[in-house]
């Protein structure tokens, strides 16, 4: 499989769309990132996932990740490969350069993150998972804990992993078992067992930080007893050399569905040496600093599996003959005509390509609003900036993994029986897709989070404020676009009804807001990818091809959201009346 | 993976409540024995079968899969005893013709074991399904001899058989085949080429497999009017009818694949192989369509089966998995959760699997039904009428229940979380398993095409208008059910509407059909399926709380399906009438990374 990174749409997203220079001025620890250096990164991160990391993709499903007594071995080629991105500095890129990160705008490394699922997710994940642990650290770690292992994290020296499930307690954390016993010198000990740990051994790299949330003693029940603890599987010297084994070890992998050449541990915690991040009881708030950061990470990865679907399928589209065009031969010569005359083929590669491409702007964005939330130096900003990352990274995080896993389904289906061979690659990312509407909060977790705490509990202040921008941003469009504004408008004036309709109903009864949030959040999915198509395709009027592109969006997908709409506004009584036992 | 129970009281509803089994089968030449009871001792066998014996190699295997080595195959441990076994309980047999040595039952009665086999094994119940092929292609194109030879060791059991159609560089364009034949002085034909997606090509399971073969007769017209269909035995047969030489055709490898690891995907190679023809020269592909359209809804059962799969084994898990307090107060105040089925969101998963399971499945039946009729009926006027209600709705229910079953498929596993996706729970599997039966026998754009192109316009309308006439009457005559009946009413309209807007598109620029097929065919699929929940509503809607609520429970689910299922016809329609300029209108160089 042939991956070539979407540079041209990248950079026009960087570039003209959000125009990135314009903010990253206004940001001191940006401000020296120059469109050279930029086009540099890009060039480089494309480069190294097409030739190092997506060679290894088959192949690593095939072989898959494999325990021999408690040890984890990566499939061929892994180990090299993570060399080479942590020589070249890519493990730490948004990390702190304080402590030895790149210091790289989110609105730029979400497009590499991206390049690196397109080639691999098996393999992103080890990366992923690092700087995700890096990030908790980094907010909430003491001093002393980040000089010893964010330098040898960002340097990719060091992994990360983040062990929260265990085997009863997934999407309900709040019941987890795990015990923390304080130590006199300041430590703790770890005891407990850990489920699908990605990650949470391999032979990446000499050592292995996990994050674990565990339970003091004293700790009252429930979310609000849960501390979060720094636990290395080799224990680090104070000179930072390192020591003793510690008492966490892999005790088997699962047997999944797909990314399989990415390690899912269960972990045991024997007593194992560990360190508080942050404050007791605060474990849960701490992972969810990180939390953003990784839900629009495994966002991403739906986008980057939705690509090299897209990609795969439209080189199939070109060189498959089969049947005459409807409209008369398009290639006469042959026996039959390349698949990518048929309408029905265009339908499924259009639909791949403009869910593909509106949730790029999407992550950018979001990617922008993150680096606001961070950095930027008026306070009113940032404010605004951190509301909509905490509006918006549940519907990235589901949307954009619902959609990349359709635009996986469909780049399977042009190339028919094909699609299902193992070789032509097409199947595995239909696999490797779908855990990603599992992990990091479940689809129907992420709905509910959007529903609940981001817009109910405001009373639809974000969501309104957030309807408002679009709108805004609709209404200076060039009036070329009138159809598409409108259709933009009307977008948005549903959205904002139905918000005010399930603030209203949300008083009276309880299991309304459950019962509409997945087709509520695809409705506000669909509202933002119409205003970003506009967004894209009035930022350079002279671009007809995209223009022709924004046109499908309007006219073949975003009627989906009349369904949306009808189906939430039915109510709750429909999945709630029937008695459990008529199931 | 959790147990499979053939869903009983579901088929038993359909079949004798809402289809009145009875007094269709009274009406049906040489059916009239199948009274409800035999038909209820039929399928609970099968539902034994498929309980005890299919079920149990399921998750087998997928694990092992099929092995190649030097042109054998080895199927997975088990496959070959349950094989046998089936063949020996006459399930082979079940639908087949009295004189071709089956046991003359109606095809809605094979359909029902069917279902219930193939939900509890998909991959093994292919190998009894493509052993069918051949038997359909004799017994409408074989002469008495080739009846007499291959029809009763078939039909019993104790040879298995393919269908021979794809090649490499064709597959939805039969026309483009390449396959020769070439007559030999005996009157047998030298078969010469390559086949690929041999379902069942090469087994360890029975000791001969009979292929049906497409391939062209020296100097036959080119594409799809120079097909001839042949019979090539694996091993060729000596006059008394042992088996005699191996013959000239071999498994060159099988194929890796997503799913349905336990059926053998395989590249055949004919090398001079004998082959016998059936039925005329270069009228191989009438023949072979005779198995194709029953092979259709064949694989629409498919579709039925792991959207019953992957309800059933998200059920007992949500359930019993504790998480998280119901919104509306503690359903298991002494447990450390509530178990998820309080959740709403948990709630519309395991529905929109439920109602996709049980609307495929009537939509199955009803079609079952249609073709018993044209099989059995004395009445010609009835057996067309069946006839074109099959050819209208045969492309539907393949693409629909097959694609709504792969939702419902996931449906199921998304209920599991992160569990859903470990091997041991066999969810992921049957989500896998599920992907191919929108590939094979057509894909879905395809049936949408033929919907749309052959069914529909080609027909005038004439066959779809004769169908929403019927909706129209039930409508009418149902009044009192307006909660149902009147959008029912109100989509039948605006089918017609839009049919009649596709049509005059089509007429100026034939692009237009193809660019929405597949949006019709899913518009149709979901009026169709309220066709059938409002059929059971005015039913069910008689019965109060009978059978402890088991009408209660169609209610609900029906009313689930009009209020959250149904406005997606509002996506679809928009679609489709958007029309197809922005499908069309991108250069093919622009479909650039």
């Amino acid at each position: 499989m042939k991956y070539t990174a979407p540079l041209a749409h990248m950079r026009y997203l960087l570039n003209d769309v959000f125009e990135a220079g314009k903010h990253w001025a206004e940001m001191p620890a940006f401000a020296a990132i120059d469109s050279n250096t930029v086009d540099a990164i890009l060039e480089e991160g494309a480069k190294l996932c097409s030739e190092v990391i997506a060679p290894l993709n088959r192949s690593g499903d095939e072989e898959g990740a494999q325990i021999h007594n408690g040890i984890v071995t990566t499939p061929k080629g892994f180990p090299d490969a993570y060399r080479k991105i942590a020589e070249g500095g890519w493990v730490g890129l948004a990390g702190d350069p304080a402590y030895g990160g790149q210091g790289l705008p989110k609105m730029l490394t979400v497009l590499f993150e991206e390049m690196l699922y397109s080639a691999n997710n098996s393999f992103t994940l080890y990366v992923a998972l690092t700087s995700g642990a890096a990030l908790a650290i980094h907010a909430h770690a003491s001093d002393e804990l980040k000089q010893t292992y964010l330098p040898n994290m960002y340097s990719g020296k060091w992994a990360g992993a983040m062990c929260m499930t265990e085997p009863h307690a997934g999407s309900d954390l709040g019941i987890m078992k795990t015990k923390a016993e304080p130590q006199a010198d300041d430590s703790y000990r770890i005891t407990g067992t850990k489920i699908f740990i990605t990650g949470g051994d391999h032979d990446l790299t000499e050592n292995i930080v996990h994050l674990v949330l565990a339970r003091l003693p004293d700790a009252p029940a429930g979310p609000k007893g849960i501390s979060l603890f720094l636990v290395p599987k080799i224990l680090v010297n104070t000179d930072g050399s390192l020591g003793a084994r510690n008492a966490v070890t892999a005790s088997a992998l699962e047997h999944k569905m797909g990314i399989k050449g990415s390690s899912t541990c269960v972990m045991n915690f024997d007593g194992a040496v560990g360190y508080m991040v942050g404050k007791p009881h605060q474990g849960l708030a701490a992972m969810f600093t990180m939390m953003n950061y990784e839900r629009l990470s495994i966002g991403i990865q739906g986008i980057g599996c939705g690509e090299m679907s897209y990609q795969n399928a439209v080189r199939y589209a070109k060189d498959r003959l089969q049947g005459r065009a409807a409209h008369g031969a398009a290639n006469p010569q042959g026996v039959a005509d390349p698949i990518i005359h048929h309408a029905d083929i265009r339908r499924l590669l259009l639909t791949q390509r403009a869910w593909n491409e509106a949730s790029r702007a999407f992550a950018v964005y979001v990617g922008l609003q993150l680096d606001l939330a961070n950095y930027h130096p008026d306070h009113d900003t940032t404010v605004k900036a951190a509301q909509r990352v905490a509006l918006l990274t549940p519907v990235a995080k589901a949307f954009f993994t619902d959609k990349g896993f359709d635009a996986c389904v469909l780049g399977q289906q042009v190339l028919g029986g094909h699609g299902y061979i193992r070789d032509n690659g097409q199947e595995q990312l239909v696999r490797d897709a779908r855990i990603a509407q599992i992990y990091e909060g479940t689809n129907g977790i992420q709905a509910q989070d959007l529903l609940k705490r981001k817009v109910l509990a405001n009373g639809g202040r974000w969501m309104r404020d957030f309807i408002l921008e679009m709108e805004q941003d609709t209404l200076l469009a060039s009036p070329v676009f009138a159809s598409e504004e409108d259709a933009v408008l009307k977008a948005c004036s549903t959205l904002r009804e139905l918000t005010l309709w399930l603030v209203k109903q949300d008083k009276r009864d309880a299991d309304l807001c459950s019962s509409a949030a997945c087709d509520y959040l695809h409705i506000v999915g669909h509202t933002i990818y119409a205003w970003l198509w506009l967004k894209m395709i009035a930022t350079n009027p002279a671009d007809t091809d995209r223009h022709v592109l924004g046109r499908f969006y309007f006219g073949r997908l975003l009627p989906q959201i009349h369904a949306l709409d009808a189906a939430v506004r039915s109510g709750p009584d429909l999945v709630m009346d029937l008695p459990v036992d008529k199931f | 993976m959790p147990a499979y129970r053939a869903p009983l009281r579901d088929m038993h509803f359909v079949m004798n409540e809402l289809l009145d089994a009875s007094s269709h089968y009274a009406k049906l030449q040489g059916c009239e024995e199948v009274t409800p009871d035999l038909l209820a001792a039929i399928i609970d066998s099968g539902a034994k079968f498929a309980e005890n014996v299919a079920a149990p190699l399921n998750a087998i295997g997928d694990e092992h899969g099929c092995k190649f080595d030097n042109g054998k195959v080895t199927t997975p441990p088990g496959f070959r005893e349950a094989f046998q076994q089936y063949g020996e309980a006459g399930w082979q047999a079940l639908g087949i013709p009295a004189e071709s040595g089956g046991q003359g039952l109606p095809t809605s009665v094979g359909m029902c074991v069917n279902e219930m086999i193939g939900g509890a094994n998909w991959a093994l119940n292919m190998y009894a399904g493509l052993a069918n092929a051949p038997v359909t292609c004799l017994i409408h194109g074989g002469n008495e001899a080739m009846k007499a030879t291959y029809l009763p060791r078939l039909v019993s059991g104790e040879w298995g058989g393919t269908m021979c159609l794809t090649e490499a560089h064709c597959g939805s364009d039969v026309g483009l085949l390449r396959t020769k034949a070439v007559k030999n002085a005996d009157g047998s034909y030298t078969v010469t080429g390559n086949k690929i997606f041999i379902s069942g090509g090469e087994q360890d399971i029975t000791p001969n497999i009979i292929h049906a073969v497409l391939a062209r007769i020296e100097g036959a017209p080119k594409g799809t009017k120079g097909i001839s269909l042949f019979i090539v035995p694996k091993v060729l047969l000596n006059p008394d009818g042992s088996l005699g030489e191996r013959n000239a055709v071999h498994c060159g490898s099988i194929e890796k694949k997503m799913g349905n690891k336990g059926n053998a995907t395989c590249v055949m190679n004919f090398d001079g192989a004998t082959g016998f023809l059936v039925g005329e020269p270069n009228r191989g592909l009438n023949c072979m369509f005779t198995f194709m359209n029953s092979a259709r809804i064949g694989t629409a059962i498919q579709g039925i089966a792991h959207a019953e799969r992957g309800f059933q084994g998200a059920l007992p898990y949500a359930k019993e998995r504790l998480a998280m307090r119901s919104l509306s107060g503690k359903k298991n105040p002494d447990g450390a959760a509530d178990p998820i089925i309080v959740h709403p969101d948990v709630r519309r998963l395991l529905l929109t699997a439920k109602v996709f399971a049980e609307g495929g499945r009537m939509l199955v039946h009803y079609l079952a039904r249609e073709l018993d009729i044209v099989q059995h009926s004395a009445d010609k006027a009835a057996q067309d009428a069946a006839e074109d209600r099959l050819a209208l709705l045969t492309p539907i229910a393949k693409a629909f229940i097959t694609e709504t079953g792969f939702e419902a498929a996931n449906c199921g596993m998304q209920v599991f979380g992160g569990h859903g996706y470990i091997a041991e729970h066999g969810m992921e599997q049957n989500v896998r398993d599920s992907r191919i039966s929108m590939l094979y026998e057509g894909t879905t754009g395809i049936q949408a095409l033929d919907l749309i192109g052959r069914k529909v316009l080609l027909n005038g309308g004439v066959n779809l208008n004769l169908f929403l006439d019927e909706i129209d009457t039930f409508c009418t005559g149902n009044a009192s059910h307006s909660e149902f009946t009147a959008p029912l009413a109100e989509l039948s309209k605006e089918w017609r509407t839009l049919t009649g807007e596709l049509g005059e598109k089509a007429v100026a620029n034939m692009d237009e059909a193809g660019a929405a097929a597949v949006d019709y065919l899913m518009y149709a699929g979901y009026v169709t399926q309220a066709w059938l929940w409002a059929r059971v509503v005015v039913l069910a809607s008689t019965k109060g709380d009978a059978d402890g609520g088991f009408y209660q429970a169609k209610i609900h689910t029906a009313r689930f399906y009009f209020q959250r299922i149904l406005p997606r016809t509002r996506a679809h329609l928009g679609s489709l009438r958007a029309g197809s300029a922005s499908l069309m209108a991108m250069p093919e160089a622009l479909f650039i990374f």
